[in-house]
């Protein structure tokens, strides 16, 4: 079971990867959507190799709602391109 | 807890820290800011502390980010007054076009479309947004400028000494055709550098006549009144 924590561990890197080297906000906020979803499955197999319910719940969680942040986030970044039309005229 | 995979993850914190402090660009930095928070709470999940890892998820990647994205937002911004009549949107939204697909002539723009393509290119390079806000006249624009509602002001040159029925009598390329008054120092450093040195390297092909700087930088200083912010 632990060969597949490593493979997760090998898959995250990708997404860092591309996070790190592509300079476009959009291909960042991919990346981050990608990392903030496998860290959450993540820690759902941690829980069952552990058998913590404890942490398990806590991983439901961060998969359900840690998306709403990005969403935000995504908002925030797309008013940013349209910003200069607000105020004219 | 002696499992191999448990430094593997703890591993990536310290990676996600570095990729977040290399980060010039501030929007970057906290989409990556984001991603040390999903990081952190799989390391905190990984080594017991639920509790800790919901709330690094919780608090420290959406609050965080989101209050910190609103600040920037409203911070870095640079904010023109313009004129008016000046101020047409054809042209502006072509202006934006062409800034898009990085096809700047600088002989083929207005000269004031030219001035706002050599603005937002600054603003670009600093990471600052530029909004364009119109005035009826100089007079109101001076007092925008003296009430801190705008940090820059353009006005062409025609404008400061007489109307616009005489602008055809000017010698042409005398003077520069605008006038950029900012009442902060940095902003003035800035323009400074980079409105009289050189042309933006982003245009292909340098025109035959030496460049010119369309504008004249000019630096004054406010009065701090107190009750504005």
């Amino acid at each position: 079971m632990d060969m597949i924590l490593i493979a997760m561990i090998l898959a995250l890197l990708i997404p860092i990867y591309e996070a790190w080297q592509n300079e476009d906000i959009w291909q960042k906020m991919l990346a981050f959507a990608s990392i903030a979803t496998k860290t959450s499955v993540m820690i759902l197999v941690v829980s069952v190799l552990q058998g913590d319910r404890m942490i398990g719940t806590v991983g439901v969680i961060i998969l359900s709602v840690g998306n709403a942040g990005l969403m935000l986030l995504a908002h925030v970044i797309k008013r940013l391109n349209d910003a200069p039309n607000e105020r004219q005229l | 807890m002696e499992d191999s995979y448990i430094y593997a993850i703890v591993a990536l914190l310290p990676l996600a820290a570095v990729m977040l402090t290399v980060q010039v660009n501030p929007y970057n930095a906290l989409v990556i800011r984001g991603i040390l928070g999903g990081v952190a709470a799989l390391v905190y999940a990984v080594l017991g502390a639920a509790d800790v890892a919901l709330t690094e998820a919780l608090v420290g990647t959406m609050l965080a980010i989101t209050l910190y994205a609103v600040a920037v937002r409203s911070s870095l911004i640079m904010r023109v007054g313009v004129l008016k009549d000046e101020c047409k949107d054809e042209w502006i939204n072509e202006h934006r076009d062409e800034c898009k697909h990085e096809l700047i002539q600088a002989d083929d723009l207005h000269p004031f479309a030219q001035l706002i393509t050599h603005l937002s290119m600054i603003a670009k390079k600093y990471h600052l947004r530029l909004e364009l806000i119109p005035y009826g006249d100089p007079q109101s624009l001076q007092q925008a400028l003296m009430e801190k509602e705008v940090h820059i002001t353009c006005i062409p040159n025609s404008c400061v000494e007489r109307s616009h029925e005489n602008e055809q009598l000017r010698p042409p390329d005398a003077t520069p055709e605008y006038h950029t008054v900012t009442r902060i120092r940095r902003l003035y450093d800035i323009l400074q550098t980079e409105l009289t040195s050189l042309t933006p390297s982003s245009i292909p092909s340098p025109p035959p006549s030496p460049p010119s700087p369309i504008t004249g930088v000019t630096y004054v200083m406010v009065q701090d009144l107190g009750e504005k912010h």
